[in-house]
């Protein structure tokens, strides 16, 4: 056994057992759940380009999210445009707003940014509540927009069954996956990582930290946005407070923290943790223990930030590696 | 012109309680250098604390400062000593740490759901309290009381603080430790006690706050989200560390709310107060009284 099988062995087997995951799973519930945790792991992944490789913490990315499904259901609504070609565009405008918030608070640290970035996504949010309509662009403030499912069929994204969007948002994460592993290989990912960490000597060495920044927010908001079409397309109703909401911000913060971010399995390790436990502690406890999940959430933040700051990825890696190192006899290189 | 001029005063009153809220934000930013994102949730502790003194012991509203303040400091104290402190002695090199940020979000998530679990969602006041609903006619203007002493109750806490930091000796640790950790812990400060101080007067201050707003308020599991922002977009304009920036902070985030609706929609003031804050980030970051700090 080569050094590569043992590495990709793991992630072929992990595509195979997603590819035929919908052939066992048949109870629409389940595959419902599969599907946001794809889709939370996306998102993750998308904001990882910032808030982990950066180094920076974005607590405003709802805000894509937002400009993406409202972009995409305003188009196909009014226009009869392709929630594709709205997705393009809704990730178009969606990477102009990114940079236009990144240009001036990246000059800002810690705090100030996480701050910056929830009044951003705050105030877009308000906005949207507040306007019925935007010259020709009906909003309908409050109370969104409904997508009647009328023609389903691929060049509409709508499907009466799960299936096509379990498949659709597994290969919307496995590119964005293969994304940021080429990133993290680039110049562009050690720009980032070296500016995150050290941001004096990066650019002391002549890395252009600002603009590493913007370009990874800029791709950042423009991957957001396409989960934000996705999501309008699969729920088929938006509505300010469902895509816009503070509280998806927070969530895909958390999965990064908790799975380990800057790191390219922790998002997808994090969904794959907490998704689950957001799911069926509302089906099963819901009526009785409201938000109980989001305590459980909460918990295990702090206890892994007290006990693993970098994340639950760091400690399974290393587990991963003692067994195969036991197995096999190699020890794989970082 | 004389609604205009109630309006501003209304909103100076309701202004200066926001105020009061974000006294704690400010005071704990000021020695921790971490920005609590569970403030709000600890405001949310406090008003329920209030409401149980008073539904229990049929206090007078205000007398249940006797409970609140010491149960909230406690709270506060052991809450850093536990949750807080284990991170900076691990991150003892970073100047203003994100993980404890990270912590307090954490935090304020298992606060705001635990009493939802326990008490429900459903929204609590006290019902037939002797302030409830009380106005003062000035000159044809009416003024709410209890805000009225929601205000007193701001400027007295404000003072008291601020006296206890220029005065005690705690206070000047305090201060010193703000100052420069390494510097004060070099004269035999133990900065994680001072740090338990600040964040157990901070915690304190969101009480008071909280038993200022239960006479006229609704008291339910995520009312302290609505003060969470409110309060780092008030310590944010006032500076951030600065007990006078809070108050006055306060009190332009009331005005505009309270002056704002009578010309658009109350909703369109909350853009407003974004936009406000933004341009305040942008423009001057370290707000109207903050020391300029090295971000």
């Amino acid at each position: 056994m080569g050094r590569n099988t043992i590495r990709i062995g793991p992630l072929v087997l992990a595509g195979v057992i997603a590819l035929g995951l919908p052939l066992a799973v048949r109870s629409a519930t389940y595959l419902h759940i599969l599907v946001l945790l794809y889709l939370y792991a996306y998102l993750t992944t998308s904001w990882n380009l910032v808030g982990g490789f950066a180094g920076v913490l974005p607590l405003g990315h709802s805000a894509f999210v937002g400009i993406g499904a409202y972009t995409s259901t305003v188009l196909s609504l009014q226009y009869g445009i392709s929630p594709w070609i709205g997705m393009m565009i809704g990730g178009i405008l969606a990477a102009i707003v990114g940079v236009i918030i990144g240009l001036p608070t990246f000059k800002m640290r810690g705090a100030y940014f996480a701050l910056a970035t929830i009044a951003f996504a705050e105030g877009i949010r308000v906005m949207v509540e507040n306007i019925d309509n935007l010259g020709p662009i009906r909003l309908n403030g409050p109370r969104g927009l409904q997508i009647p499912p009328l023609n389903t069929g691929l060049l509409n994204f709508m499907f009466a069954t799960k299936e096509p969007y379990y498949y659709i948002i597994l290969f919307m994460l496995a590119g964005v996956l293969f994304l940021t592993y080429a990133i993290s290989r680039s110049k562009l990912g050690h720009y980032l990582v070296a500016g995150g960490e050290e941001p004096e000597a990066a650019m002391a060495l002549g890395v252009n930290v600002a603009r590493a920044k913007l370009i990874a927010m800029a791709m950042s908001s423009f991957l957001t946005a396409f989960a934000g079409t996705f999501w309008a397309q699969f729920t088929l109703y938006i509505h300010p407070k469902s895509v816009m909401s503070l509280d998806i911000s927070f969530e895909i913060a958390f999965i990064a923290l908790i799975g380990g971010r800057g790191s390219i399995a922790g998002p997808v390790l994090g969904a794959l943790l907490l998704r689950p436990v957001t799911d069926l502690s509302r089906i099963y406890f819901g009526g009785k223990l409201p938000g109980l999940h989001l305590i459980i959430f909460g918990v295990v933040l702090v206890l892994v930030m007290i006990y693993q700051p970098r994340g639950l990825q760091e400690p399974l890696t290393r587990a991963y590696r003692s067994v195969t190192k036991k197995l096999f006899g190699h020890t794989e290189a970082a | 012109m004389q609604f205009i001029l109630e309006d501003i005063i209304n909103g100076i009153l309701m202004g200066s309680i926001y105020g009061l809220a974000a006294l704690g934000l400010t005071v704990i930013f000021g020695v921790l250098k971490v920005i609590n994102f569970a403030h709000g949730s600890l405001l949310m502790v406090g008003m329920y604390v209030a409401y149980w003194a008073v539904i229990l012991t049929g206090l007078h509203p205000y007398l249940a400062l006797v409970i609140v303040v010491p149960v909230m400091f406690l709270f506060g104290y052991f809450l850093q000593d536990i949750v807080i402190k284990p991170i900076f002695k691990a991150e003892k090199a970073v100047r203003e740490p994100i993980t404890v940020i990270i912590v307090t979000t954490g935090v304020w998530y298992i606060l705001d759901n635990l009493s939802l679990l326990v008490f429900g969602p459903q929204y609590r006041n006290l019902q037939d309290n002797p302030l409830r609903g009380k106005m003062l006619e000035v000159g044809g203007m009416l003024l709410s009381v209890p805000r009225l002493w929601g205000f007193f109750a701001a400027l007295l806490t404000a003072f008291a603080i601020y006296l206890f930091f220029q005065k005690t000796r705690t206070g000047r640790a305090i201060r010193a430790t703000s100052i420069d950790r390494e510097a004060a812990s070099l004269q035999g400060i133990n900065q994680y006690k001072v740090y338990n101080l600040a964040v157990g007067i901070g915690t304190a201050a969101a009480g008071i706050a909280g038993v200022s707003l239960v006479p006229f308020y609704n008291i339910f599991p995520s009312v302290g989200v609505l003060f969470d922002i409110k309060c780092f977009i008030i310590v944010v304009l006032g500076g951030l560390g600065s007990i006078a920036g809070a108050l006055l902070g306060g009190m332009i985030i009331g005005v505009i709310e309270y002056v704002g609706t009578q010309f658009m929609a109350a909703t369109w003031t909350e853009a407003i107060v974004y936009g406000l804050f933004l341009v305040f980030l942008f423009l001057k970051p370290s707000g109207l009284f903050g020391v300029k700090y090295e971000w």
